[in-house]
């Protein structure tokens, strides 16, 4: 369930997308602990809103391309926890809006469909730090080099790093971890070292360490945020990277604080998969 | 240029007269008077962007504001429209002492009726310009 957001949306008037933005998040601070954000009374007396924006992770809903609401969030400088884009939501679930005003069953079947995915998020989020409820669903790639092999997961929830960590973002959390080219580089992990709980962690800092007897690396996260969780089982078993850095072996869990800004830096699977590979075979000669 | 009235409502969420005026202008732009007047997004005015400023820069605006803050009537004018008349639901709101309205998100059939109230004033408005 998405709890405790402030919701910023574009609140427009004049097309059909702006008006479901308006009602997406009415329905979204209806009956649950979020609160609205008025984007022109924001803009008009900001101190109102000030506290709720500073303190609650912000969810962004914008009605089409021009993108208002992302836009004043940026102008008051504030982090973008999730964002929703009414005519790109309409495109991925081939829902044809109209140019009239009036929701209809086209866009009130939208508006129910983006509410559920929000709350699936939300949940998958809460499930996070309860390992026993954890569901990846991962889609694995492999590439094999020689009796190595080497997976890496697809979903495009996952982002990477240069530096061979990924992050599974759901929502405005994320699980970051190794690659199998780090575990495999490594061999038998041997000591793992946590970062600590509520730390700040910038893009690209460090977030804990791992040693085998071959080496000592840094673990580089690629997001930035405050350090929720760490995989506690890793202090008396690393071995679990070495078995499967994506799911056992996760290394710690980030609230994230600016993750649209981060995503400019990260890769995908398709540009990681190729990166990985040359590392790989550069290694190998 | 263009000589459709822009009424503009002050698009207030969070308050039942902020639904008020945004209700009452698109019963006037789109049933009343959909040939002499139209709404323009005040949520897209307040960015400052070129290509709506340049929509309302110089033209005659009705703004419909929800609360005294009259964000509707202030923005227009920082944007460069023309406000002719400046019009708040409260006004008409006062008319109906004891009358309870909704909700912020849903009005009930007093609202339905204050909001046609509020439109037909539009209307008229929007009538003695064009």
């Amino acid at each position: 369930m998405v709890e405790n957001y402030a919701v910023l949306p574009c609140n427009g008037l004049d097309k059909c997308a702006g008006v479901i933005s308006r009602e997406l998040a009415i329905k979204l601070c209806e009956n649950v602990k979020n609160e609205i954000i008025c984007p022109v009374f924001y803009r008009v007396a900001e101190a109102k809103y000030n506290k709720i924006a500073g303190k609650r992770p912000l969810l962004v809903i914008d009605g089409c391309q021009t993108r208002c609401a992302s836009k004043l969030a940026a102008e008051k400088s504030l982090k973008i926890s999730r964002k929703v884009t009414i005519t790109e939501e309409a495109k991925n679930h081939n829902i044809e809006l109209r140019s009239n005003l009036r929701l209809l069953e086209n866009e009130n079947a939208l508006i129910e469909i983006i509410l559920n995915e929000l709350n699936n998020d939300e949940d998958k989020v809460t499930l996070f730090s309860d390992e026993t409820n954890v569901v990846y669903n991962f889609e694995y790639v492999t590439f094999q080099n020689g009796k190595f092999i080497f997976r890496v997961p697809k979903n495009p929830e996952v982002y990477y790093n240069e530096n061979d960590c990924w992050a599974y973002v759901i929502g405005n959390r994320a699980r970051i971890g190794v690659t199998d080219f780090v575990q495999q580089n490594l061999s038998d992990i041997l000591y793992f070292t946590p970062p600590d709980i509520g730390a700040e962690i910038d893009q690209f800092g460090e977030v804990g360490e791992i040693e085998s007897s071959k080496s000592l690396i840094d673990i580089i996260s690629p997001v930035s945020g405050k350090v929720i969780s760490i995989n506690e089982t890793l202090v008396q078993k690393p071995e679990l990277i070495n078995e499967n850095p994506y799911e056992l072996g996760w290394i710690a869990e980030l609230e994230l604080t600016d993750f649209e800004g981060d995503k400019e830096l990260l890769i995908g699977f398709d540009k990681y998969f190729e990166i990985m590979k040359k590392k790989v075979e550069d290694l190998n000669g | 240029m263009d000589k459709k009235v822009k009424v503009v409502p002050c698009s207030g969420i969070g308050k039942v007269y902020g639904l008020m005026a945004r209700e009452a202008v698109l019963k006037t732009v789109f049933e009343l008077c959909p040939e002499k007047s139209e709404t323009v997004c005040l949520a897209y005015i307040v960015t400052g962007d070129k290509e709506v400023k340049e929509k309302i820069e110089g033209c005659d605006c009705i703004t419909v504001d929800g609360c005294p803050k009259m964000c509707a009537s202030k923005n227009v004018s920082i944007a460069g429209g023309i406000v002719v008349e400046e019009m708040k639901v409260l006004d008409t709101v006062k008319e109906h002492k004891g009358q309870k309205f909704g909700s912020p998100t849903q009005l009930n059939t007093d609202g339905d009726s204050v909001i046609s109230e509020i439109a037909e004033k539009i209307a008229k408005k929007i009538n003695e310009i064009n």
